[in-house]
């Protein structure tokens, strides 16, 4: 039996939590409907677990990469693929889960559906480890044609790691889908794209969360398409023997690659949108500016990926300018937007800061910081220096760790919630503070050592360094060194993040109002309710 | 009115620049075949030659300066071998580059030929030059240069001739840098070879008839990049129009920019989940 809920298209229910919102509501349409099937929880817990073993193997990697493991340096190229594809991927499904878990307030998915997505994971994750662990496949995390069907891993081991793509790409296929489905049921397409506020219309309130996952999802589908697209002409090479062309390969791998890591960032932006109001005490409406620079997303997004491709001189020279363009052009609405909107919601507001709102915060500075390094790369001139080196590591795993901060912090806030506790009694307690500035200085430190490998011409993807690029042994051991401390503090994090579901745990100490939290600012919320 | 005409106009142009790339479409004879491909960057061996001015010397003496084409050929040859050495010959005299980018070696593989043959053949086709060599070599060093170099031959005692194919392989520093296998193609593919020897960067040779559904084509000869039908099935910013012969009106289908196939799949299957409208408040 479903639980029924009823639900009322205002802005109590669209910005819900916070602050002036119940004042604003117009009078309330009642419809009842069932709830959707929450599995936060379980992805919670398969992300924790993946997420750290998936993290230890990039340890290993910079261990062997600063010459500490040399019996294990057959083993680089495998767990490169696995940390590559692993971590890509569940960043996606986080991803994905958090904004599904966003709209389950507006919009009704189906509980089948979200069931079939979490089976489908973990089948898909099966055969990767197979084809990796047992066949030792190790083409790289974009198995770039046509490295897969040249390597020296046996052939079945190649055939199951694309099985392993098919059936995850089918199953996040049909996630997708069954989210915009449910995205239709309650509203129209202009409406869930926000076109409304470009005329000039501010009803009906649609929540930004909205639009963005409605942009993902028709932007995943095109890139979801596009790698069944490729997958199909690998299988067609593996049967027929005829080779397809090397260049439309590269090109639909990125359109797949490339699109689909940059939505698993809107998708946790969305859940961003979605409860960051709650820890200020306003509400973060969409509006024109939102509706403009998210519809922009739906094109830009398509074209960035081009910056891939610059050092292929068969690719017309136009698309390479495109490229460039569109990359550049990628940071203003969405980071842009997104950044100076959170910055503009927790300026001079009453705001709470627990684990989940600073792990957003550092979430978006993250990707901030990390975007800037991105479009360095993505200038041409730069790019013929930066290209493959690992300047390109550096760059985003600074943001996709800053999406897996986002990502730990919502599901916090979903457990304070499921928790029932008063989010407006809460702040970061102080052994909360040391965690996340362990954190902090583990993630900066591990990721520094990638930028200034990229800055001294240091190439990605090298399993030994040899002796004109010994600098880049010292980077990888003093990366590994600091990955340890990240990883620890973690693993601590998750610890809380876990906890945080238990009833009865109480988070951070009640403070009267205005009393400075450890991490500084007034928690005043109490003041609010 | 003035909208519609516009399209129009639109769309003939890039009608007229697609069919000017297709026109640009690379030529096929330019392609590397698996053949040649095979052989790049072979070692060939250095053994000693017998020219046709009665000197012997290494092989190898002969690629220290300057790269060195290699062909073979034999004498009493009643089918292609005088034809290709002619060919090859204004080729050479078209190009104008012997002597300074490359030098060119004739070396028979007939088991009856002698030095005098070679000059005889020398004489027979004008040729005089010393950058253009003819020789003979020991059955045994003739043997592992052929092995190296894949040359295919065989007696045909009906005839007393040989069964064989045409070759021409470009030695630089003793390692094959580029080789035409076959006689197809090979007025097209000549010119491009000897502007790789001159240290012209070609930028790449098509593979013929192996890939399906590229992007683009490229052609070595002229630099030319050109639309091809792999395009369709990859999202890009290429339009969408129809062409009626008849008529020969051209309209735009979609009026924007087609997307390609994950593109329009994914408008496809937004517009028709969407298609219903809300069913629920
Ligand atoms: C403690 C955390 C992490 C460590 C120590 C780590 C370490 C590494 C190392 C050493 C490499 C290879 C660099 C090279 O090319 O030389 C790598 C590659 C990669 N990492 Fe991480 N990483 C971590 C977290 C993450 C996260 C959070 C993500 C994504 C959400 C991620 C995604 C990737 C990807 C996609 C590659 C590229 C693999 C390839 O080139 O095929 N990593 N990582």
């Amino acid at each position: 039996m479903l639980e029924q809920t009823t639900v009322h298209t205002t802005h109590t229910n669209t910005y819900p939590d916070v602050v002036g919102a119940l004042e604003a509501a117009p009078e309330a349409r009642a419809t009842t409907m069932p709830a959707t099937l929450s599995t936060i929880r379980h992805w919670m817990v398969i992300s924790a677990a993946l997420f750290v073993i998936l993290a230890l193997l990039g340890i290993c990697m910079r261990l062997i990469q600063g010459d500490v493991l040399p019996g294990e340096q057959s083993w680089f190229y495998p767990l490169m693929t696995l940390h590559g594809d692993g971590m890509a991927g569940l960043w996606f499904v986080a991803a994905m889960a958090c904004a599904t878990e966003a709209l389950r307030k507006h919009v009704r998915a189906s509980n089948a559906v979200a069931v079939f997505a979490l089976a489908g994971t973990v089948v898909g994750v099966a055969l990767l480890l197979v084809s990796v662990l047992v066949g030792r496949f190790a083409a790289g995390w974009y198995f770039l044609y046509p490295l897969p069907l040249h390597g020296e891993w046996p052939a079945w081991s190649a055939v199951t790691f694309l099985l392993s793509l098919t059936v995850l790409g089918a199953t996040w296929l049909i996630w997708s889908l069954d989210m915009l489905r449910a995205v239709a049921e309650r509203y129209s397409l202009p409406h869930a794209l926000g076109w409304h506020y470009l005329r000039g219309e501010s009803e009906p309130a649609i929540p930004p969360a909205v639009i963005i996952v409605t942009v993902s999802m028709i932007v995943n589908v095109v890139a979801l398409v596009a790698g069944v697209v490729t997958l199909v002409l690998f299988y067609f090479q593996l049967l027929t023997g005829s080779p397809v062309d090397a260049l439309l390969m590269k090109n639909l791998t990125f359109l797949f690659g490339h699109t689909l890591v940059n939505l698993a960032m809107y998708l946790a932006l969305a859940a961003v949108y979605d409860a960051l109001p709650a820890y200020a005490g306003r509400p973060w409406k969409a509006n024109k500016i939102v509706a403009i620079s998210w519809n922009s997303v739906l094109l830009i997004v398509l074209l960035a990926y081009f910056h891939h491709l610059y050092m292929d001189f068969v690719q017309p020279g136009t698309l390479q300018y495109i490229g460039q363009i569109a990359s550049y052009a990628a940071s203003l609405p969405a980071a842009i937007v997104t950044i100076f909107g959170a910055l503009l919601l927790v300026y001079h507001a009453p705001m709470r800061w627990t684990l989940a709102s600073v792990l957003f915060f550092l979430g978006l500075m993250g990707w901030a910081i990390g975007g800037i390094g991105a479009v360095i790369d993505s200038t041409i001139v730069a790019n013929v220096r930066l290209h493959n080196t690992l300047w390109v590591p550096a760059h985003f795993h600074t943001y996709m760790l800053a999406g897996f901060a986002m990502i730990a912090g919502y599901f916090y806030h979903c457990g304070r919630r499921s928790a029932d506790v008063d989010l407006a009694a809460e702040s970061v307690g102080a052994y909360q503070a040391v965690i996340l500035n362990w954190l902090v200085a583990g993630a900066c430190g591990f990721l520094a050592m990638f930028y200034l490998g990229g800055a001294y011409s240091v190439p990605r993807r090298y399993a030994v360094y040899p002796v004109e690029l010994a600098h880049g042994t010292a980077y990888a051991l003093w990366a590994g060194a600091f990955a340890a401390v990240f990883l620890i503090a973690a693993v601590l994090c998750l610890i809380e993040v876990m906890a945080s579901w238990r009833k009865e745990a109480a988070v951070g100490e009640e403070r009267p109002a205005g009393h400075p939290t450890p991490i500084g600012a007034p928690a005043a919320a109490h003041a609010d309710h | 009115m003035r909208t519609t005409s516009g399209r129009r106009v639109g769309a003939a142009c890039v009608l007229a620049l697609l069919a000017a790339a297709a026109g640009a479409q690379a030529d096929p004879s330019v392609a590397v075949s698996r053949a040649e491909g095979r052989l790049l960057h072979r070692r060939v061996p250095d053994v000693p030659l017998h020219l046709a001015d009665g000197r012997t010397v290494p092989l190898s003496s002969l690629w220290q300066d300057k790269p060195l084409l290699v062909t073979f050929f034999y004498r009493n040859c009643h089918g292609i071998c005088s034809p290709f050495l002619a060919w090859i010959r204004n080729a050479v005299r078209e190009d104008d580059g012997l002597g300074r980018n490359y030098r060119i070696l004739a070396l028979s593989f007939g088991e009856q030929d002698t030095v005098a043959d070679m000059r005889s053949q020398g004489e027979a086709l004008g040729i005089d030059d010393p950058d253009w060599l003819f020789a003979i070599a020991d059955r045994e060093a003739l043997a592992r240069v052929i092995e190296a170099l894949e040359f295919w031959y065989r007696p045909d005692p009906a005839t007393g001739q040989y069964d064989h194919t045409a070759l021409l392989v470009a030695v630089e520093d003793g390692r094959v840098k580029r080789a035409l296998v076959g006689g197809a193609g090979f007025a097209e593919r000549f010119p491009v070879m000897a502007r790789e020897l001159r240290g012209e960067f070609i930028r790449s040779y098509a593979v013929p008839a192996q890939t399906a559904w590229r992007c683009f084509s490229f052609d070595p000869v002229t630099g030319r990049v050109s639309v091809d039908w792999g395009l369709l099935i990859l999202q890009t910013a290429w339009r969408c129009f129809s062409f009626d012969p008849v008529t020969g009106r051209v309209s735009v289908d979609w009026g924007l920019l087609i997307l390609g196939l994950p593109t329009l799949t994914a408008m496809t299957v937004t517009f028709g989940i969407f298609r219903r409208g809300p069913r629920r408040r």
